[in-house]
């Protein structure tokens, strides 16, 4: 179980990114976050497994708080939960199979691991990852030969290398176009369901919002502005709807909610 | 020159005294109307214009003093460049009173042709200063295609076989008759010439300088390799060996089918050495000389291959030493590794302009530099070349640690790695294809470069190049200019196809 209290982040150029953030996630809901471009979602998630500082709060997974944690305890939170990227952070030159393997670099011993070499039963295991996001044929090839979608499927494997208990997906369909979003997010809800782990995504289109979140939350400028049920959002009203995306938001089935994707 | 803002500001003189300023200092007019930058150039392409046409003048006439006498002998020896110069001068002295009138009117003339006009003469007087001259290049030619032709086709002088000579000599006694030597002696197998008679008086020269042929002794050989050419020499009282002139050509004769000869020669002329004292007993030989043994490398052959290892060796150990340098330096010079503190980005200034100043003094430079510190030889070439490389590898490297792609080193330290996995999965393999192929290139660069490097002492092939030049020995600079051009091309493709691998 996640729990964050009062979360803060100031950047060193003063831009106030969160401001005071408390929620709370359950084993094995789908959450999902939304809010503007600029709103503090990406700031949220990479605080969570501290890729970004947080400047005050605490962080409490599963009891620690991830916010004090060090060195090698913070390793071993981090290989829990696994992330995947809107531009995938794969290892454009290396093979798809290393980036996959990758994922395990917080279990193997760390010489061996930097010589390229991980025991057989991660391979293994790898080949298993693959499998489970269809692109086992693909794995000696160099990562950037594949397809957008393809590069997000290798990111899961890479998450699910870690077998965490949770994963954080960043705007995880952002760079694909809609049909292989849902194919990227039913390989979540596949996860999800069947592995009970939890996730912690952002999302930009409100149809995607509807179908697949178990629970929502919204920032505006920084501030927690929302909490709702996946029943709430599906009869969200359009002033709750300007509370959260501001006056310029319009309410499209199949568009963005946002006013124009990330970068 | 966008203007947009400076026209809604108003001239500040009218019209006609912007053109009366601009004729008196040439731009003035355009300056006094806040079109700044079109009034400096101006101003400044007819200074300096003016400057160098008073300079060449000078040049020309170096002779006169005094610029009016310099202009008339200028003009008598290149009337065209002088007039053409002249009339542009005024035309864009013309062009500029013309200029400031209508911009102090408010019209300004957009056009560029004026500028196209002062790149014309510009480029004219460039043309005089680099004293070009399409003709001599022509007329020379056929003077310069002998050494030309040796250079591109040199490849005789490429090889070589050992010669063997077989010899026989004849005693002659000249201008006196007493005692003359006996006839050698003949040996079944050996090579033998005999002369009859073995006495004889010299060709001489009378008061004007006529040969006075001397007389005729006949030769007659046997024991030489038959229907070979054969050449025969003289040797006087003292030992000195020439060789003798009948008509007007070298004396050859060709062996017949035993290996003998027979034939008349007259006594040549020699003017016989005060040392020379008593009897004169000069010598006649018969002289064969015959190739012998398999082709071989030549001497300049040898050398070059030698001297191009060198050259190759010395490109690669310069690589070597830029790159050890190179790579530690690199993370100081870049940017996103040294924003941290005050002093990091200190630092990160002082190797970055260090790196410029170094990479802008080209390695010829450095080299005559490091030949005064260590000497001629390869030792400076490759100083030299290190110097250079580590500035420009260091550049090229850091450029590539600055385009590093962040995404990969948050996902890897998301996944639990420490830091020195994350270095080797997420950084190392991004570092990998610009650093081989920066470091492949600048290996193709310092082999080209030592080439040359040679030129001013730095060893190597450029060394053995400039000095069969100097000695004029054009078949053997041929064949180091065809090892160069060959071992740069093979260099260039392997170069690229391995560059090719890694982008
Ligand atoms: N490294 C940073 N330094 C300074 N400000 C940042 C940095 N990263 C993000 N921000 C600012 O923090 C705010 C939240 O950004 P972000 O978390 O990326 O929002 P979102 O992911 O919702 O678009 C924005 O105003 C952004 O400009
Ligand atoms: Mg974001």
């Amino acid at each position: 179980m996640l729990e964050i209290r009062n979360l803060t982040k100031i950047y060193d150029d003063g831009t106030e990114a969160l401001k005071n953030v408390s929620f709370k996630v359950e084993d094995g809901e789908f959450l999902v976050i939304i809010g503007l471009s600029g709103s503090g979602k990406s700031t949220l998630l990479r605080c969570i497994n501290r890729l970004i500082e947080p400047t005050d709060g605490e962080i409490l997974w599963n009891g620690k708080d991830v916010a004090k944690a060090d060195g090698r305890d913070l390793r071993e939170i981090r290989r829990q939960i696994g992330m995947i990227f809107q531009h995938f952070n794969l290892v454009k030159r290396s093979s798809v199979l290393t980036n996959v393997l990758s994922g395990r670099l917080g279990y193997v011993s760390p010489w061996s691991s930097i010589l390229h070499h991980f025991p057989s039963e991660d391979r293994k295991r790898a080949y298993e990852a693959l499998e489970m996001v269809g692109i086992t044929d693909q794995a000696e090839k160099r990562a950037d030969e594949l397809s957008g979608g393809q590069q997000q499927r290798v990111g899961i494997a890479r998450a699910l290398m870690q077998e965490p208990s949770m994963i954080l997906a960043d705007e995880p369909v952002a760079s694909l176009d809609p049909v292989l979003a849902h194919s990227i997010l039913g390989y979540l809800e596949d996860i999800n369901k069947q592995r009970n782990i939890t996730i912690m995504c952002s999302l930009h289109y409100l149809d995607l919002v509807q179908q697949y979140s178990s629970r929502v939350i919204g920032l505006r400028g920084g501030n927690l502005v929302y909490e709702g049920s996946n029943a709430d959002i599906r009869k969200m009203t359009d002033n709750q709807f300007k509370e959260i995306y501001g006056e310029e938001a319009v309410r499209v089935n199949a568009g963005s909610i946002s006013g124009g994707a990330d970068e | 020159m966008s203007n947009t803002n400076t026209k809604k500001i108003k001239p500040l003189v009218p019209p006609v005294a912007a053109a009366v300023l601009s004729a008196i200092i040439p731009g003035l007019g355009q300056l006094l109307s806040f079109r700044i930058r079109r009034g400096l150039l101006l101003f400044f392409s007819l200074v300096s214009i003016m400057g160098l046409f008073i300079w060449r003048l000078a040049v020309i006439a170096h002779r006169e003093i005094g610029i009016a006498d310099r202009l008339a002998k200028s003009f008598s020896r290149e009337p065209f460049f002088i007039i053409f110069i002249c009339l542009a001068i005024f035309a864009l002295w013309l062009w500029i009173i013309y200029d400031a009138f209508k911009t102090a009117g408010g019209s300004a003339d957009k056009s560029l042709g004026i500028f196209v006009l002062i790149l014309v003469m510009f480029f004219s007087l460039g043309w005089q200063i680099s004293e070009i001259n399409v003709g001599k290049m022509i007329r020379e030619f056929p003077e310069a295609w002998p050494p030309l032709s040796r250079i591109l086709w040199p490849w005789e002088a490429a090889v070589t076989r050992d010669t063997s000579s077989v010899t026989a000599e004849a005693a002659i006694l000249v201008d006196d008759t007493k005692n003359p030597p006996p006839i050698p002696e003949y040996i079944e197998g050996e090579p033998y010439i005999k002369s009859t008679p073995t006495y004889g008086k010299m060709s001489t020269l009378d008061a004007d300088n006529n040969m006075i042929l001397g007389d005729t002794i006949h030769l007659e050989g046997s024991g030489f390799e038959p229907d070979t050419e054969t050449f025969i020499y003289w040797e006087d009282s003292v030992g000195n060996e020439f060789r003798p002139r009948q008509n007007g050509k070298y004396v050859t004769l060709t062996t017949d089918a035993s290996g003998g000869f027979s034939f008349d020669l007259v006594i040549p002329y020699r003017l016989t050495p005060p040392s020379a004292v008593g009897q004169q007993i000069h010598h006649v030989q018969a002289r064969q000389i015959s190739e012998v043994g398999p082709v071989k490398a030549s001497e300049p052959l040898r050398l070059t291959i030698v001297l191009m290892l060198e050259t190759i060796f010395m490109g690669m150990m310069a690589t070597f030493f830029g790159i050890i340098f190179a790579i530690p330096l690199s993370f100081l010079a870049a940017r996103n590794l040294m924003s941290g503190s005050w002093i990091t980005v200190t630092i990160y200034y002082i190797i970055r302009t260090i790196f410029n100043i170094t990479r802008s003094i080209e390695p010829m430079i450095w080299a005559l530099i490091a030949v005064v510190w260590v000497g001629l030889g390869p030792f400076a070439g490759i100083i030299a070349l290190t110097i250079h490389t580590i500035a420009a590898l260091g550049k090229l490297y850091s450029e590539s640690i600055e385009s590093i792609d962040p995404g990969p080193i948050e996902a890897i330290q998301a996944t639990g790695a420490n830091r020195l996995q994350t270095i080797m999965f997420a950084v190392v393999p991004q570092m990998i294809p610009p650093f081989v192929s920066f470091t492949i290139y600048r290996w193709d660069i310092n082999v080209r470069m030592s080439t040359v490097i040679g030129m001013v002492g730095g060893g190597g092939i450029g060394f053995l190049l400039v000095q069969y030049i100097r000695l004029l020995d054009y078949k053997s600079a041929g064949i180091a200019v065809w090892f160069i051009a060959i071992t740069v091309a093979i260099l260039d493709y392997v170069s690229s196809k391995i560059r090719e691998r890694f982008v």
